[in-house]
């Protein structure tokens, strides 16, 4: 095991990792910029240092000072958190090269997993449903076959585009025949490319993920499904397991076939598989994440497992220490990401001072944040103040006591997402476990804004 | 694809909306900066440039600037040149970008004057001290002795950041004063490292104004 660990990251996650250090009794040092220096984390760490500015280019993101600080302070493991350089297989590398562990998986396989092409390619070589598509479209004769083969609605997309550029929705043959060659000088235009492909469309898709471990000795378990639906612009709002999406049967088969993909293809320590459910029950791979998620403690609620303890572990070389029949998830566990946002104004983030702030209690409610009565959150970073999951028996016990923990969580002097968080639970579509990743966007926030006003 | 939202966060856009937003301090602080950016700050740098001062302090409510001479700049007088302390300030000297631009150079101002706020010349009186430009193993100078005169900018020694040396520089005229760091001690950014002490004639520069106060101060050429 590791003697000191450098905590490198900021927020809700630098205390959730000094927590997973002292109960493991390594010690720790939180790495903060000069933004966090009041931040909780940075308060009750035992050491702590400034690694820079408040721009995270030249603190959260700069190899060199995380290193530096790690070298100076005895640490002998960087812990990366998420987001930032936690899934960057040059730092890893770099951080291997000053002979310290990167606590996720190793720069290697960081990289084999660095492109989602690749990886799509790669699991699906190992038995995982990847969206069907094309190979580059030859002519119209041909494009009209492979549209037929993976079966309308289609996306035409540039192959040389990105980030949705140049991307046409397909519903019929007709539709493709006259839009192929606009598509193609489109294409040409805008990328100076004009080669298209064809991939399927996944309309009213859900959004589950499986969460799996692999440590260095071939061992490999999955801790259960998280479904992540309820999304805005793609960023997750409110999560739960077990996905109400997926049959038991399902979902044992989905979790099976992705920890034995996780495994055969080289996969080591924690990690993530995300797959789309379209409107059938078929799930496709999307990617993996090869770091602790957001939204792991709804997982540790059910299963028990500490996972941030278990990665740490991992990358000291330790075995899992248990199989697959240990693992037992009970229960339904729910988790909203509290944020500074304002959801009457367009979402736009807040920053300035907590002047007030009470966490909710009871039974099976869990809090994990690093604001304080005080505490000036810094407009620098994102605006995640915390996550407040909850724990019962079944769903609609879960719902119940996520609304009540809701109602009695008290943050003053930001304007926050509580009250929407309250509207979701309340609304029909997310009771009956329905909510598709596009619902939010579609039916826009607007209707759950005013339901939470009431 | 969803994604962790540091992830998010830690692109420069993503930082821009949050200081470009509506949020009535924000909004201060962006009129505060404009006032410095376009009205103070080039009435200064020329007053700084024709003046023997080698640096000057001007607020603006609650924000700073610090104007800097550039070190071994001998042709003071008249040159018309004076540096602003840091990158970001000559943008606003210059001229000002789009709404976005401004957001991210106001944040990156006002992370850099929180930064100078412990060694602000708000009187002659408070201490001056070198800092660590980052976080690593400190070096002083070989030949440093109290009492030596030093000029703004001048290397005081080094801070080793994985065998990059950061040069660790005096942030005013002045002379040594005591050291708040060991050779070979490992500091942390923004860390406390030698005192400078005021040459006696340091004196202070009004600027017009209310709630517009320019300290400033500092030695002859």
């Amino acid at each position: 095991m590791f003697s000191k660990i450098l905590i490198a990251n900021r927020g809700e996650i630098a205390l959730r990792i000094l927590r997973a250090c002292r109960t493991l009794g390594v010690g720790a040092v939180v790495a903060y910029s000069e933004a966090d220096r009041d931040s909780l984390a940075a308060q009750l760490a035992d050491e702590a240092i400034c690694i820079g500015p408040a721009d995270a280019r030249r603190s959260y993101l700069s190899a060199p000072a995380l290193i530096s600080a790690a070298v100076v302070t005895g640490c002998d493991a960087i812990h990366p958190g998420y987001g930032f350089l936690s899934e960057d297989a040059g730092f890893a590398d770099v951080v291997r090269a000053h002979g310290l562990t990167f606590i996720g998986p190793s720069a290697e396989v960081l990289e084999r997993f660095a492109s989602k092409e690749g990886t799509r390619r790669l699991l699906e070589a190992h038995g995982l449903r990847t969206i069907p598509g094309s190979g580059m479209l030859r002519d119209e004769a041909q494009a009209l076959e492979e549209a037929e083969r993976i079966g309308y609605p289609v996306i035409i997309k540039p192959s040389a585009g990105g980030g949705g550029k140049g991307m046409r929705l397909i519903k019929t043959p007709h539709e493709l025949e006259s839009t192929l060659k606009v598509s193609r000088s489109e294409a040409k235009a805008g990328f100076g490319d004009d080669s298209l492909y064809l991939e399927k469309y996944l309309d009213d898709n859900r959004h589950v993920e499986i969460q799996v471990a692999v440590d260095q000795f071939g061992h490999a378990i999955h801790m259960g499904d998280r479904d992540c639906s309820v999304q805005r612009r793609h960023q997750k709002i409110i999560e739960e397991t077990p996905s109400p999406a997926l049959t038991d049967a399902a979902r044992q088969d989905l979790c099976a076939r992705a920890v034995r993909a996780a495994l055969e293809s080289g996969y080591e320590n924690l990690g993530t598989l995300e797959f789309l459910i379209d409107a059938s029950g078929d799930a496709y791979f999307i990617e993996i994440n090869c770091r602790i998620q957001v939204e792991h403690p709804i997982t540790e609620m059910c299963t028990g497992i500490d996972m941030v303890a278990l990665q740490i572990k991992i990358a000291a070389g330790e075995p899992l220490g248990m199989t697959q029949a240990d693992v037992v998830s009970t229960g339904h566990a729910i988790e909203f990401r509290i944020l500074a946002e304002d959801p009457g104004n367009d979402f736009r983030p807040q920053s300035g001072q907590v002047l007030g702030y009470l966490a909710p209690g009871g039974p099976g409610v869990r809090m994990d944040t690093h604001i304080y009565p005080g505490y000036e959150v810094p407009s620098y970073y994102d605006s995640l103040l915390g996550k407040l999951s909850v724990w019962a028996p079944d769903r609609a016990g879960a719902i119940a006591r996520g609304d009540a923990a809701l109602r009695e969580l008290l943050v003053d002097g930001l304007t926050t997402n509580i009250d929407l968080h309250r509207a979701i639970l309340a609304n029909e579509v997310f009771i009956d476990g329905k909510v598709t990743t596009n619902l939010l966007d579609r039916v826009g926030s607007a209707p759950f804004v005013a339901a939470g006003n009431r | 694809m969803p994604q962790d939202r540091n992830a998010v966060a830690a692109a420069p856009g993503r930082a821009a909306a949050g200081a470009t937003g509506l949020d009535p301090r924000i909004e201060r602080d962006h009129a505060a900066i404009s006032n410095l950016a376009d009205d103070l700050l080039p009435a200064l740098i020329a007053k700084l440039a024709t003046s023997g001062l080698g640096e000057i302090e001007v607020r603006e409510g609650a924000w700073k600037a610090r104007l800097r001479r550039p070190a071994g700049a001998d042709d003071r007088k008249g040159s018309g040149r004076g540096s602003v302390g840091g990158h970001s300030g000559q943008g606003h000297a210059t001229g000002r970008g789009p709404a976005a631009t401004a957001g991210r150079t106001a944040a990156e101002d006002r992370e850099r004057l929180a930064r100078e706020e412990d060694g602000a010349l708000e009187t002659a009186n408070l201490p001056i001290v070198a800092i660590s430009p980052a976080v690593g193993v400190f070096q002083p100078r070989k030949d440093l002795v109290t009492g030596m005169r030093v000029r703004a900018g001048d290397r005081l020694g080094t801070v080793d950041v994985l065998g990059v040396r950061e040069d660790v520089v005096a942030p005013v005229d002045g002379m040594i004063g005591s050291s708040l760091a060991e050779a070979g001690e490992a500091v942390e950014y923004g860390q406390e490292l030698i005192r400078i002490e005021l040459p006696e004639n340091a004196r202070s520069l009004e600027v017009n104004g209310a709630d517009r106060e320019a300290a400033a101060v500092l030695g002859e050429a």
